[in-house]
């Protein structure tokens, strides 16, 4: 057993993202985010958060829908087949209640390994000769935010530069991020720290290693020996993660491989209703001011949580209707 | 070789062609990265008729996979059935970097005649008239494929001169920091592997000419024409290599697509009659 207790509960997680911090997640679009934690946030009425996130989605439109977001710097948003795009983040950057900073999605995967590796930046040739790399559409630089001033924003969005090796082209060199805290929503994590991602790791190992704390709201928390005895399927060791959180259904709407399927019904509900901000005002008194996590899961009711029960043989959902 | 049994044309839908003029794109053995919607259809369709050898990469991190079921992201469980490794990000976009990559398919708000394409925002950038969902990963594909084909919708307002925001490059590209234009040849150098070979529109199919890079009209659709397409442009099409119509849908293919990828009709709807 470990000599440190990492439980914590998902209000003491939330806790530990003050307002202005800069915060980043596990999953991919609509897989794996930690939704739980993001409802926990809304609740306590977050402010002025600088998410950096190798991609959007559902989560970053709540979060912004809520106005608990001043910066968003990633490269894609919306809910896949259940919402076109993300009409909150496209609503409050039409009214300049946020700064959108765009990288493409490779840029921001490099970006997030130079991070857990400790490289102060990362390098590509992708997205050359896009406007993703047009000095004019730097939003940070506009808005006077690279002086320096704030530790987590760098100096320059890009740096050009001529392989100085091999004389191979022009390279783009983009800054690591600086993240202050990784929530991850998994399936497993052990006593000590261990995960063990099921299915597709996306980019948590890189997200999990890039931010100074890093938060794993699991599933269920499983005995540390249980995971040691087979470390080869082990995604993230122990001591990359400081604090555990044991929250079934954490990731709802949003799938889990494995555990649980998208739910696309209620993806599809939350962007036909959030077009407008009063839209999203009603919809967050009815999900989740007022609500904890039990309660919320009450309000979705078992009928619809076990359709959405994966096989456990296919790992997905073979109940859910997909198609229109 | 048996005669092809095409479908007759009150049989199929715009989707169903579309999907399948882009299968047909697709050569056995490619490694191909394809994106969520009708790119996952066509590949998928291609893997169960002529290319049963292609590797199919998926964005979030599975590598030669052969899903049974269609998905409805590239995050899906449903991408995992059969892959050859579950991975993620970091590897699918080094993979393409290091020019694994044969094919690359993707869809776009708008397109120009260089094939730069946008789905990041319409209006001016800086004050956009609508965000979009911004790029993911259409840049990086069409950065080191070998081959991109995207798929759009096509409306006058969409090919248009110049694209609001040039979110994935095309043939002639802009070299920061300056900002002059340039083929993509002399920026990407080293890397350098090809670009946008083909848009499939819901009009026709376009090619480029890889040393000019303009774009041309390749097949109309069936009811549509060379001059109908050309007025639905807002650059000057160039219609002069049209080598005829976009081929139908076979039987058999519609049959694959209803009945075996898309059953429930995620993407592709089936005809009503």
């Amino acid at each position: 057993m470990s000599k440190v207790n990492k439980r914590i509960s998902l209000q003491e997680a939330a806790a530990l993202i003050p307002d202005g911090s800069s915060l980043t997640f596990s999953g991919f679009t609509i897989w794996r985010r930690p939704m739980a934690l993001v409802y926990e946030l809304i609740r306590r009425r977050a402010r002025d958060l600088h998410l950096i996130e190798v991609n959007g989605g559902p989560q970053t439109e709540f979060l912004v829908g809520a106005g608990c977001v001043a910066i968003w710097e990633s490269c894609w948003v919306g809910h896949e087949l259940y919402g076109k795009y993300g009409a909150n983040v496209s609503r409050r950057v039409a009214a300049k209640d946020i700064i959108v900073e765009d990288y493409s999605h490779a840029e921001m995967t490099f970006r997030m390994a130079a991070a857990a590796a400790g490289m102060p930046f990362a390098v590509s040739q992708s997205s050359l000769g896009t406007d993703i790399h047009n000095p004019e559409y730097d939003m940070l630089g506009r808005a006077g935010l690279r002086d320096g001033g704030n530790p987590r924003i760098a100096r320059h969005k890009y740096q050009f530069v001529e392989d100085p090796f091999f004389g191979g082209g022009q390279y783009v060199l983009s800054p690591a991020p600086k993240i202050d805290v990784a929530v991850l929503s998994v399936q497993q994590v052990g006593e000590e720290g261990t995960v063990r991602v099921q299915g597709q790791h996306y980019t948590d190992p890189e997200v999990a290693r890039a931010a100074s704390l890093t938060i794993a709201v699991a599933e269920e928390v499983v005995p540390e020996d249980y995971l040691r005895r087979n470390s080869d399927a082990n995604t993230i060791a122990s001591f990359e993660v400081d604090y555990i959180v044991e929250c079934p259904w954490n990731a709802h709407p949003t799938g889990m491989f494995g555990r649980y399927d998208v739910d696309g019904d209620f993806l599809r509900d939350f962007y036909q209703r959030t077009r407008t901000q009063e839209g999203f005002d009603a919809w967050a008194a009815e999900w989740v001011h007022g609500l904890d996590h039990l309660s919320y899961l009450e309000k979705l009711g078992w009928p619809r949580t076990l359709r959405l029960k994966a096989n456990t043989a296919l790992n997905y959902s073979t109940s859910v209707k997909r198609g229109q | 070789m048996s005669t092809k049994n095409y479908a007759a044309p009150g049989d199929y839908n715009l989707a169903d062609l579309l999907c399948c003029a882009a299968a047909r794109e697709v050569r056995d053995h490619e490694v191909v990265f394809a994106g969520t919607g009708l790119p996952m259809v066509a590949i998928m369709l291609a893997q169960q008729t002529h290319a049963p050898n292609l590797k199919l990469i998926f964005e979030a991190g599975t590598l030669d996979g052969r899903p049974p079921q269609l998905p409805t992201s590239v995050g899906d469980a449903r991408c995992e059935v059969g892959a050859s490794r579950a991975s993620g990000l970091h590897d699918a976009f080094s993979i393409a970097q290091r020019g694994y990559v044969d094919l690359g398919f993707l869809g776009g708000a708008e397109v120009d005649q260089y094939g730069n394409v946008n789905t990041t925002a319409i209006g001016d950038y800086l004050s956009p008239e609508l965000r979009l969902t911004g790029s993911g990963g259409n840049p990086d594909i069409n950065s080191f494929a070998s081959r991109t084909i995207f798929i759009m919708v096509h409306e006058k307002r969409r090919f248009t001169e110049n694209v609001s925001y040039i979110t994935s490059p095309g043939w002639r590209v802009k070299k920061w920091p300056q900002g002059d234009w340039v083929h993509r040849r002399q920026l990407y150098g080293a890397a350098y592997r090809g670009g946008p070979t083909a848009v499939i529109s819901t009009l026709g199919v376009f090619r480029f000419d890889e040393e000019t890079g303009r774009i041309y009209l390749d097949t109309c659709h069936p009811g549509t024409s060379a001059a109908q397409i050309k007025e639905q442009c807002q650059f000057d099409l160039d219609v002069s290599r049209v080598s005829g119509e976009t081929a139908p849908p076979t039987v058999e293919e519609l049959h694959l697509i209803h009945d075996v990828l898309d059953p429930e009709q995620i993407f592709i709807p089936r005809v009503t009659k």
